[in-house]
């Protein structure tokens, strides 16, 4: 499902955070969200979300606005994994998932078989068959983002919203919830992200859209977006960009001063 | 997989299901149940057994125990289920949208609001009679919008409701010990053991509306359940999953303060069974659910078994059920939360 923002704008305690930002989503792409700390890009992804009510403009979803959409039918387009999740205590990985379910679900329609067939499916997708019964907070920090993106692939949406999926976790696991982001995208799904990390964000990207001041100041593939002076008004520091030796990515190496 | 804790039932557009652990916990709490209602009907001046019981209610008993089960014991025993009932539920669902333990209809001052109401209706009574019971009703919606407003809504975090809740359930103390101290002494004796707690006396006329009440709460209830399950997540969450989450809060806290009400009107202001009933509920039915009806039943089952305590430990002189709540209550909830810490 293609998505299209246009002339999106939204405040944020009454201050203007987002001013007129316009820009189109393909489907089955990896769009990545950059910029410094309180540049609104976290604001962008909860307006995409409908988290958070706009001024001004509008989020298509597929042509259709989501804002015009009920909870129930927005949750079976958009699946969001915002940037501090919380679980009941004590709850176990497979119960968990199960919530990602809520969306098709009613008084009477409380475990139909593609409820089971779902959940049993993102335990495959993301590797957690072995982990299903584990308490959600004996697993490693990996396998908890993991637990929480198979909630959202339980939702069963064309479209994942995801807020910083990788900013509590070590290399290695940002490495394996990035590869697993990729794959959902070769599945078919649209996938927008929030990550404050360029480096990570050129690499599994297919887009960026580099946010500074409110404003689109970037939009396009990582290659031709992620440049020294792209990262001089971003940053507001100097580095190299350099392209990694297997597939010619940018890398950012910022010069010592 | 899921097959092992719940069982599920399908049929053609239809599925229901419902956990192992939750089934055994409910039937466990009902026969728990019934059994102290039995030994509760028998138990007074006139002992009689649960078969006597059981022979009495069902008609073919001498005239007069059939009388005083029929028309004594048995709408007190009903009334002390009903409020019990309400406040289990009232505080399940407060601690719920609060996210917080210490959050129930004690604590943020909706039965402080409710009993408020009640005193108020004595100062235009010439008899210094109690007025109808919907004013606990009206007492406890009013706290709530009242608490709303101060605190700015519900808002993501509980605390804010609670703290101010806490500050109007003070306000609203000082406004009933106002309204004591301005009434006849004779009038005023009634609605303090009233503000207490106490089951004394509670027949038929109290008990029909409460029952019907409890029932229609119970109906709206039903189809918020779901949503509030999904509270043990982030608003956030919950949000995008499909919750809608402001329209649901504000349903589920005026079915909170009409259950506290209800129970307000019938019995007063039991203290502490809100509290317990729900934290001892949770911690039976497992992580991650809202158990509606072990906080129901365990409710009903404290405040039968306080008022059943308070009749015998000082016969023919009765303990009022708030002050045996009270006694049993406080050092109770400092087990359980000291016990929960030693797990954690």
């Amino acid at each position: 499902m293609n998505i299209t923002v246009e002339q999106l704008r939204a405040d944020y305690r009454e201050r203007a955070v987002l001013a007129d930002l316009s820009f189109s989503i393909a489907s089955g792409e990896v769009l990545a969200i950059v910029g410094a700390n309180g540049c609104g890009k976290s604001t962008l992804l909860r307006a995409m979300a409908r988290l958070h009510r706009p001024a001004a403009g509008t989020v298509r979803v597929d042509g259709v606005d989501v804002w015009q959409l009920k909870p129930a039918e927005a949750a079976r387009r958009i699946g969001l994994l915002p940037q501090f999740p919380q679980a009941p205590a004590g709850i176990s990985v497979e119960a968990l998932i199960a919530f990602g379910r809520y969306p098709y679900q009613g008084l009477f329609r409380q475990w139909s078989r593609a409820d089971e067939a779902a959940v049993h499916e993102a335990l495959i997708e993301t590797d957690l068959v072995e982990l299903a019964q584990r308490p959600l907070d004996r697993l490693s920090g990996g396998q908890r983002q993991r637990a929480w993106l198979a909630m959202v692939l339980a939702q069963a949406t064309p479209v994942l919203m995801l807020d910083e999926p990788t900013s509590m976790l070590d290399l290695g696991h940002q490495v394996e919830v990035l590869s697993l982001v990729r794959r959902l995208a070769a599945g078919g799904r649209t996938v927008v992200m929030v990550l404050h990390d360029l480096a990570a964000a050129a690499r599994y990207a297919d887009t960026l859209v580099a946010i500074h001041d409110g404003r689109v100041l970037a939009h396009g593939a990582p290659r031709d977006v992620v440049t020294p002076g792209l990262i001089r008004t971003l940053y507001g520091i100097d580095a190299h960009v350099i392209p990694a030796p297997d597939d010619g990515a940018p890398v950012v190496v910022p010069m010592v001063s | 997989m899921m097959g092992s804790r719940y069982w599920v039932w399908r049929g053609a557009g239809y599925s229901l299901r419902a956990s192992r652990r939750q089934l055994a916990v409910n039937f466990a709490s009902l026969i728990l149940l019934l059994g102290l209602a039995l030994f509760a009907l028998g138990w007074g001046d006139v002992k009689l057994a649960p078969d006597r019981v059981w022979v009495a209610l069902t008609g073919d008993a001498p005239g007069w125990q059939g009388f005083l089960l029929r028309e004594i014991r048995l709408p007190r025993v009903l009334a002390a289920l009903v409020v019990g009932a309400a406040l289990g539920l009232s505080g399940l669902l407060l601690q719920t949208l609060a996210r917080n333990r210490l959050a129930s209809p004690d604590m943020i001052g909706l039965n402080d609001g409710a009993t408020l109401a009640m005193a108020l209706t004595l100062l235009w009574s010439p008899a210094g009679l109690l007025g109808p019971w919907w004013m606990a009703l009206c007492g406890a919606l009013v706290t709530t919008l009242v608490i709303l407003a101060a605190a700015g809504g519900m808002g993501s975090q509980g605390y804010r409701v609670i703290v101010a809740g806490i500050a109007i359930a003070s306000l609203f103390k000082a406004g009933f010990e106002l309204v004591l101290a301005t009434l006849p002494v004779m009038h005023s004796s009634g609605i303090y053991v009233f503000s207490i707690g106490s089951l004394v006396g509670r027949g038929y006329p109290v008990l029909w509306p409460a029952l019907a009440g409890l029932g229609v709460l119970v109906l709206i209830l039903l189809p918020l359940a779901r949503g509030l399950g999904m509270l043990g997540l982030s608003d956030d969450m919950a949000q995008g999953l499909g919750v809608g989450l402001s329209r649901m809060q504000l349903a589920a806290l005026l079915v909170a303060a009409a259950l506290a009400g209800l129970a307000v009107s019938v019995a007063g202001p039991v203290g502490f069974v809100a509290i317990v009933a729900p934290i001892v509920a949770r911690r039976l039915a497992g992580p991650g659910c809202v158990p509606l009806c072990s906080a129901a039943s365990l409710g009903a089952f404290i405040v039968l078994l306080a008022d059943t305590l308070g009749r015998s430990v000082a016969a023919p002189a009765e303990v009022p059920a708030g002050v045996v709540t009270g006694v049993l209550g406080g050092p109770f909830l400092l087990w359980v939360l000291l016990a929960g810490k030693g797990r954690a």
